[in-house]
């Protein structure tokens, strides 16, 4: 018995000049929940794992505006109906496998029964969108209970701290200079994202340690690794680690062209090639991996019995 | 599926049962084992934000909503800071070290640090666990507005239930007065957007979630929602006023649908529970006005047939601390030695989204940690 990956969904902006957050999770979770047969009703747990935002909301969670834009359980609750709780989990691009634990443990506990997972990132300013080092993403996972599949069973995150200071990003306000005139703004919030010289190396260093690690802690040995589903904020990332684990390239689902540079949708993009080509169906031991700032690992171990 | 099935019927909320009945065999209680605060040394009085609008509004902040003062963060104090130090009086009151915590949630709405006004990667849990010395936690930052520190307990509560975890916490800290210096700017009169940025003040809370040592009591039940047909009453964006956001609020509708909608959530929880309001000694509500909360309670007693004991309302010195409001108001009951073992507790966490969210625990030896002896 284990959680079950039901369906996914990752796309691009397809051209748009100007995609938002919120509409590229959405149009992902419609799709995933199409694939899946199911409706948006039946979703009990949506976690928005997507990082970067046209407008930078606050609150509230960008999940709750999904919802209701899905139009998951709407309406005053009624006696013997069941409900969507929503919220946003911020991990980088390890979010994804932090929100795959979570739903995968209250599906376990019989809290949900349909949980899904979306996540979406566009550059950070809807006046000057090229400036992010990422492309507009969106994406959506639906995980479910299943009786005669292991599923997810277990999980591992590793931090690196000392390599903090690597990657950051965050707000800056930046005031106007000169008078400010009446009713004109004073400044503006800017995202500053740092990218260190060397991080890149060390994102592959720590990916390697922590996953080592990982395996050996389950005593399985990277040979019985029968696939490597990656994600990472760096785009020459997967290579280097698949190389320094001693995993054969037709091990990896690689993300198609479409999808290349996608950010906290990666893992999800990097599933949906998985899928599409038949290989997740035939893989025993599925091994997911994200890395990002943190340096943080986190990783998943997918597991089922191919027919 | 045919425990979760039968579990699930009938449930709105999604909800989780840790009480001894309900829970399934080879799970495990859970209980808030401690819970710190940390509050800035300055205060700031509702008379002095009003009398520093931009604009004269006329507006009688401290009658509408019973706030007098509230606690602003100091030069070099951000979210991060007030996070930590909270962070720290939690382990203060705790019979847990640092390295014990095995995951460590961030739940803050702001989330400032050094030059940033809103860090978002690395995920500020990050630096606050290196900062306490959980070197070994996992961690993450979860955001789900005022409703964070609850939803926090809720994911925690599960992996302690399941036996992955036995110590957790959640942590959150919230630089969010520069909503109400941006809304001070603005502000023209009672009808504005962003009256309910004026109500804000600056704390960080903390809070302790372990496995229940056996034949003890702890959470009964915990169960969230969210009424997504409203996630558009409350909106918050960075501001071009000044740094942090600026909130825009429909305040009235948003009270009016909590409040309306609250009331067979928490008839559902407390079903769950197996007891009545009535058997509530203390009831935390999110603090956002004296006045929406004594409505509130009003119209559950009408609803519902009872009503708790005591509704607990802080916000005379504290304002409405946001994501924090539910665990300062705790922790201020455990110091003052007002709760006492057996208590019954009811957290009701209202938030933008609409999220809504309802702990019911019961006080054990939590309160010796606060001075306690009986």
């Amino acid at each position: 018995m284990g959680t079950r990956i039901e369906a996914v969904s990752a796309l691009t902006s397809h051209g748009l000049r100007k995609p938002t957050a919120r509409h590229l999770a959405e149009a992902a979770l419609r799709t995933c929940l199409a694939h899946a047969g199911k409706d948006p009703g039946d979703v009990d747990m949506l976690i928005n794992a997507g990082i970067y935002r046209e407008d930078n909301m606050g609150e509230p969670a960008l999940a709750a505006l999904i919802q209701e834009d899905i139009g998951a359980n709407l309406g005053h609750p009624p006696i013997g109906g069941h409900g969507t709780f929503s919220f946003d989990l911020v991990n980088g691009t390890c979010g994804v496998i932090n929100a795959i634990q979570i739903e995968s443990g209250l599906l376990r506990s019989g809290v949900i029964r349909h949980g899904a997972i979306v996540t979406s990132d566009v550059g950070p300013s809807l006046k000057d969108p090229g400036t992010a080092p990422f492309q507009p993403t969106g994406g959506a996972m639906l995980l479910a209970w299943d009786d005669s599949i292991s599923g997810f069973t277990d999980f591992y995150t590793e931090t690196f701290p000392e390599y903090e200071d690597l990657f950051v990003s965050g707000l800056v306000w930046q005031g106007r200079r000169g008078l400010r005139a009446p009713g004109r703004p004073a400044g503006q919030s800017q995202m500053v994202i740092d990218e260190k010289p060397g991080y890149r190396a060390r994102l592959a260093d720590c990916t390697e340690d922590a996953t080592r690690r990982f395996l050996g802690r389950l005593g399985i040995g990277i040979d019985e690794v029968d696939l490597l589903v990656p994600a990472s904020s760096s785009p020459d990332f997967v290579d280097p680690v698949r190389a320094r684990l001693g995993l054969p390239g037709d091990r990896v689902a690689y993300t198609g062209e479409d999808l290349a540079g996608a950010y906290s949708t990666g893992l999800i993009a990097a599933l949906q090639a998985a899928i599409k080509s038949g290989r997740l169906g035939e893989a025993r031991n599925t091994l997911m991996l994200a890395a990002g700032a943190g340096i943080t690992v986190t990783l998943g171990l997918y597991r089922q019995t191919p027919p | 599926m045919d425990e979760t099935s039968s579990k699930q019927a009938g449930h709105w909320l999604a909800l989780e049962s840790s009480s001894r009945a309900a829970r399934p065999e080879g799970s495990w209680g859970c209980r808030i084992e401690s819970v710190g605060v940390k509050l800035p040394a300055e205060m700031l009085t509702t008379n002095d934000l009003m009398n520093r609008t931009s604009h004269r509004t006329r507006i009688q902040l401290e009658r509408l909503t019973g706030i007098h003062e509230r606690h602003v963060v100091g030069p070099g104090e951000t979210s991060f800071t007030l996070a930590t130090g909270a962070a720290r009086d939690c382990l203060a009151h705790s019979q847990h070290q640092a390295p014990d915590i095995e995951m460590l949630i961030s739940t803050s709405i702001t989330r400032s640090k050094g030059r940033s006004s809103q860090s978002f990667e690395p995920p500020l849990s990050l630096y606050i666990k290196q900062a306490i010395g959980a070197t070994h936690a996992v961690n993450f930052d979860l955001s789900n507005a005022c409703a964070g520190m609850l939803t926090g307990v809720f994911i925690l509560q599960d992996l302690i239930a399941r036996g992955e975890i036995s110590c957790g916490m959640v942590v959150s800290g919230e630089y969010i007065s520069q909503l109400s210096w941006n809304a001070a700017d603005q502000i023209r009169s009672l009808f504005s957007k962003q009256l309910a940025s004026l109500t804000l003040g600056d704390a960080g809370a903390a809070v302790i979630v372990e496995r229940t040592p056996d034949g003890t009591p702890g959470i009964d039940v915990i169960g969230f929602t969210t009424l997504a047909e409203h996630s558009r009453l409350c909106l918050a964006f960075p501001s071009t006023v000044g740094p942090g956001a600026q909130m825009y609020t429909k305040s009235r509708k948003l009270h009016r649908v909590a409040i309306e909608d609250m009331a067979p959530l928490v008839a559902e929880a407390i079903g769950d529970a197996g007891i009545d309001l009535a058997d509530i000694d203390y009831l935390i509500p999110h603090q956002t006005s004296a006045r929406a909360i004594r409505k509130g309670t009003e119209e559950f007693a009408r609803r519902l047939g009872a009503k708790p004991k005591h509704t607990v309302v802080n916000l005379e010195e504290y304002g409405n601390t946001s994501s924090t409001t539910l665990f300062v108001a705790l922790h201020k009951y455990l110091e003052e030695q007002r709760m006492h073992k057996g208590d019954r507790v009811m957290l009701l966490a209202i938030a933008s989204g609409i999220e809504i969210g309802i702990a019911i625990f019961t006080i054990d030896s939590q309160v010796e940690h606060y001075g306690h002896t009986h």
